[in-house]
């Protein structure tokens, strides 16, 4: 009879210490659980961020964040390279609701958050023959678009759509927002921003017949 | 001497023909534009994306009439085979 007493006692310290020991360590520690994708924005439905089709010239990219540079090059008084951490850290950062349409046919309306592109511009210091913005990628592929554009229309480039990180998939670190453009100007997998007096540059399909406004209200062949 | 009938027929053959040559392209465009990649070292660069856009854009109308036809002309064969008889 002692003994079952003993036992049940030492039972109960133990459960004791257990759920004391778990508690203490749950209270030290926050675990961050992955974050959970947007679907609605002040009363706007957004696609999902699977609805995408991948088109990329030579599939998803992978980018360790981590050794991840962004180089502002051209005509820059300043040339200058980023880490991640420094473009979303040291830059204000911007949302905004906007609609990818693809020259396949099929769109995608996503809540986009990033830092302007005019702001990173800015710092570098663009010289005043720069007409041009050259967007590189890490796959080769490019695109441009008027620096004019870039600064009136506050184009972003995201590092994050519906309130989530961008996937690989989805151009991470950072894609191009280029509203009322056509979906080849939207470049993913951003390595270099390079300032250019050259207006007639063109990028990857528009060296191969694609418009190199890329406006939506427009075709997207010349 | 050829009859009207010979000719239909003539006519019937040839968008038949030209019906699956026109499917054929259509699908082969068709995935041109979406799975680009494959369909580029496939047709060694000759297929790009833009130009399988503009092919397979440019055939719709055809391809819609060739349809139609095929369609429609063997009723038109057999008008003319009631008639013969």
């Amino acid at each position: 009879m002692v003994r079952n007493k003993a036992t049940v006692i030492a039972i109960i310290l133990c459960a004791a210490i257990t759920a004391t020991l778990i508690s203490m360590s749950c209270s030290n520690k926050v675990i961050e659980l992955p974050s959970v994708e947007i679907r609605e924005y002040e009363g706007k439905d957004l696609s999902s961020i699977n609805d995408f089709r991948e088109n990329s010239i030579k599939g998803p990219q992978y980018i360790d964040t981590e050794s991840y540079q962004l180089k502002i090059t051209g005509l820059v008084e300043n040339p200058s390279t980023y880490t991640y951490g420094e473009v979303i850290g040291n830059h204000e950062l911007y949302k905004k609701v906007v609609t990818l349409d693809c020259v396949e046919g099929w769109s995608v309306t996503i809540l986009w958050e990033g830092v302007l592109v005019k702001d990173l511009i800015e710092e570098a210091k663009a010289s005043t023959d720069a007409k041009v913005v050259i967007f590189h990628a890490y796959d080769g592929y490019t695109t441009s678009l008027p620096l004019d554009y870039i600064v009136n229309q506050d184009i972003i480039m995201a590092h994050k759509m519906n309130g989530v990180v961008l996937p690989p998939e989805r151009g991470a670190p950072f894609q191009l927002v280029a509203e009322s453009k056509w979906g080849y100007k939207w470049i993913k997998w951003i390595t270099e921003i390079e300032l250019s007096d050259d207006v007639d540059y063109r990028g990857y399909w528009e060296s191969r017949g694609y418009s190199n406004e890329g406006d939506l209200d427009q075709g997207f062949f010349d | 001497m050829i009859d009207n009938m010979t000719y239909v027929r003539l006519i019937e053959k040839t968008v038949r023909w030209l019906l699956l040559v026109g499917i054929i392209i259509y699908v082969v465009t068709g995935y041109g534009i979406t799975e680009f990649r494959i369909v580029e070292q496939l047709t060694f660069g000759l297929l790009t994306k833009p130009l399988a856009f503009k092919i397979h854009d440019a055939l719709a109308i055809p391809f819609v009439t060739l349809l139609l036809l095929h369609i429609l002309l063997p009723s038109v064969v057999r008008h003319f085979r009631l008639k013969q008889h």
